[in-house]
């Protein structure tokens, strides 16, 4: 049971992780290249063209990934979480079969309309790549629809007999604020990962000292999306944090790991956290009430610890708490990094600034990283519960032989290994060559 | 005024819905998945590889969510079904996915590489792709028209080899076959020069074999599965659905014989349509119907969501399908032209 559990919670991490990998890219790279194909179709200036054409042929390889990984995860509510489907179906069936009919359609209809256009028919193949964009942007508020239900249950009644949820107010599903708030959060951090991944690739070409208009121009838009996501992510993040404290206590006080009650809590530069203890095994550099201000929105707010909260009911801590830490890291990062880009841009420097150029291609995986982190927060920081104060992950399983899952996880790894090297591969010569460009 | 829609009347609605979701997707991906298991095959050179990508290359993404859309309505409208169905099945629906994950990668990735072992490789994932999806299906929907071996209480009896019995295999060739001929007829129509020609011979052979096994596999289910007669007893307008079946199958040899490529396509995909809806009508009002004994199946009405969840799926399905439909047909139109012999490598 212990085993089944693990193994099947084991196969919907490496499955949705994977797929997580190619949907932010795809979310941005969608919208920039319907961009693209606008501006061509406007101005017929080649430039653009080879813009459209290069980052469109990195858009189709990464699109593929997205698209069939995605299959796995509609499988998977049936396969491997049977009881959760059938206590949440009434709720998170809708949105799922919603999405299908007003993005999956969209999506998959005109990314081959987009491809197969030619360019004597460009306002065509413009209007396809939007379609597409408009499509994969629907599903992303779909999807998280679904999710925030799993976060923050809104318009619903549970059955009489307590065996499932029915649902009450379709409309209060939408408007869940928390819905709202990670919306935001996630597409802001889609963008920033596509600007990053731009950055880097352009970086590349700077540094072979090939200063083709594509890359300068693909640069500087590139580096404005990357400001801008940069600063407003933890500026809106704040609010994001506080309302998650509000609404689940126990993933906000893990978040920073902070064990007991207190008004003017600080926050510790250092800190490391055990969760054996109930404490701190190190903490140093204390900021004086930050934590409260961080978490409440007042210096003096007061924060319950997780000491003090219902002990069955707390999530893995160290694992929540050094992923935030993570994300958080990162996205200081990023805001340094977008600043340096826009200052070394404006002042011509950039193109000879290879310390700079270097530090940009090894930071394409780290947008990468920053998402599935906060991704780890999100979902780890819900734990135990698989729909927040409903239903526990360990209910929601199906109880099919252990042995068929462990097979199904070794087969599902062993296949998105070789897809993900494939995909790689295929990246990195687009990008090396240029392809396109040239 | 919508006081008729009760909530077993939603469910039934709902039922049928779902029989025609299924229905469509099964003829819109057929000849994707047929073009698929024919190009290693008829494909001699990259050229005529092309002309057979380019045929459905536009098309088969948007036509893959109908199954999507099949398995979320499941999902939305019947969710003990969704559960069941994907549980009971569990290494089949992964082989489904796996095959799932290998077409629609190996369509796109076909020529994104000059390597030419690389191409072959993809070729052969496209065609393990399309064999398991169209196999797998084929006998999953057998053994729902058979019915699964539910035991008192929900409980499942099957076994994997149990799932692989005469009928569901019929099934499952029947399936793979209706698909390559899909395919061909498909690739008939699409493109010109010696591709389109010898996938025309093939169908003309394949269009028969099509007739004689959808002709066993339907006296099969009507003498030799359980229970497969009483809802033909009790509504024998239903006898339509397999008699249409086989009308459309004779009329797509007819078809074909005479160079009809498109008239002759369109009945194969109506025999498809048709045997699925005959072994479909069969299992009212079960959703999975049990082969232990009926009284154990899960019909609509216990499965079905609540009145709520049920009326707001209809709205948003009567409103947004005939969009879908409308601009899907519309992407058909910009693609009319037949794919000649020129290359052109970038996809």
């Amino acid at each position: 049971m212990v085993e089944l559990l693990s193994l099947s919670r084991l196969q919907f991490a490496i499955t949705v992780a994977f797929h997580f990998l190619f949907v932010p890219l795809t979310l941005g790279l969608a919208l920039l290249v319907a961009g693209m194909e606008t501006v061509y179709y406007k101005n017929k200036d080649e430039t653009w063209r080879k813009m459209a054409d290069f980052w469109g042929r990195v858009f189709k390889i990464n699109f593929a990934i997205g698209l069939v990984s995605g299959l796995a995860m509609t499988f998977q509510f049936g396969t491997n979480w049977g009881a959760y489907a059938e206590f949440m179906g009434d709720v998170f069936g809708p949105p799922l079969a919603v999405e299908a009919l007003l993005a999956f359609f969209l999506e998959g209809t005109f990314f081959g309309a987009w491809i197969f256009l030619d360019r004597n028919r460009q306002k065509l193949k413009a209007f396809s790549i939007w379609m597409v964009a408009l499509g994969t942007n629907i599903s992303s508020l779909w999807i998280i629809i679904a999710n925030g239900f799993m976060q923050r249950p809104v318009g619903y009644e549970m059955a009489a007999d307590g065996s499932k949820v029915v649902m009450t107010d379709f409309f209060a599903l939408l408007t869940n604020s928390y819905v709202w708030y990670m919306l935001v959060h996630t597409l802001l951090s889609a963008y920033l990962l596509t600007a990053f991944l731009i950055m880097g690739i352009c970086a590349y070409h700077f540094l072979k000292r090939n200063n083709n208009e594509v890359f300068k121009k693909s640069f500087s838009i590139a580096v404005t999306i990357a400001l801008a996501t940069a600063v407003l992510l933890p500026v809106l993040g704040h609010g994001y944090a506080q309302y998650v404290t509000e609404v689940q206590p126990a993933k906000g006080a893990a978040m920073d790991a902070i064990w007991e009650t207190g008004s003017r809590v600080p926050m510790y530069l250092i800190q490391v956290p055990d969760s054996s203890t109930g404490s701190n095994s190190v903490q140093l550099l204390g900021i004086p009430g930050l934590a409260s201000f961080l978490y409440t929105g007042s210096f003096s707010g007061t924060i319950t610890g997780l000491n003090q909260l219902p002990q069955g009911e707390l999530p893995p801590v160290e694992l929540v708490f050094w992923s935030f830490r993570l994300m958080t890291i990162l996205g200081s990062l990023f805001v340094i990094e977008a600043l340096v880009g826009s200052y070394l841009q404006k002042s011509g420097k950039l193109y000879t600034s290879d310390k700079y150029l270097k530090l940009l291609i090894w930071s394409i995986p780290l947008p990468f990283i920053a998402i599935i982190a906060g991704w780890n927060v999100t979902e780890i920081g819900r734990q135990p519960w698989l729909v927040y104060g409903l239903l526990k992950t360990a209910n929601g399983i199906s109880l099919v032989p252990t042995s068929d899952v462990l097979l199904s996880v070794v087969l599902i790894s062993a296949f998105y290994l070789i897809l993900m090297v494939f995909e790689l591969y295929l990246i990195k010569k687009t990008v090396v060559n240029a392809t396109g460009v040239e | 005024m919508f006081d008729f829609l009760t909530h077993d009347v939603l469910a039934v609605i709902w039922f049928f819905l779902w029989c025609v979701i299924w229905g469509v997707y099964f003829i819109v991906d057929s000849f994707s998945l047929g073009a698929g298991l024919l190009a290693p095959f008829i494909a001699t050179d990259k050229v005529q590889r092309i002309q057979i990508q380019r045929s459905v290359g536009p098309f088969w993404g948007g036509n893959e969510v109908w199954l999507i859309l099949a398995a979320g309505g499941t999902f939305a409208a019947f969710p003990l079904v969704f559960s069941k169905m994907f549980t009971y099945l569990y290494l089949p629906m992964m082989l489904l996915l796996i095959g799932l994950i290998a077409r629609g990668i190996s369509v796109e990735y076909l020529h994104k590489d000059d390597n030419p072992q690389i191409q072959k490789a993809f070729m052969w994932g496209w065609f393990a792709g399309s064999l398991l999806i169209s196999l797998v299906l084929g006998v999953a929907f057998a053994n729902f028209f058979k019915g699964l071996e539910i035991a008192s209480g929900g409980v499942y009896k099957g076994t994997l080899p149990g799932l692989f019995g005469l009928y569901a295999l019929i099934g499952g060739v029947l399936f793979v076959l209706m698909s390559v001929t899909s395919g061909a007829l498909w690739i008939n129509v699409k493109t010109e020069g010696a591709i389109a020609a010898k996938a025309g011979d093939l169908a003309k052979k394949s269009t028969l074999i099509v007739l004689v096994l959808a002709l066993i596999y339907l006296a099969y289910s009507f003498v030799g599965i359980e229970g497969f007669t009483i809802n033909y007893s009790a509504t024998p307008a239903l006898y339509l659905l397999p008699v249409l079946a086989v009308v459309a199958a004779v009329l797509a040899i007819f078809f074909i014989k005479n160079n009809k490529g498109f008239p002759a396509f369109c009945s194969n995909l109506l025999t498809l349509f048709f045997v699925v809806q005959s072994g479909l009508a069969n299992i009212y009002p079960y959703m999975l119907k049990s082969s232990v004994s009926l009284e154990y199946g899960i019909d609509i009405f216990e499965a079905a969501s609540s009145h709520m969840t049920l009326s707001i799926m209809l709205g948003g399905a009567l409103v947004f399908v005939p969009i879908v439909i409308i601009y899907q047909l519309w992407v058909y139109t910009l693609f009319k032209e037949k794919i000649k012999e020129t290359e052109r490598v970038d996809y």
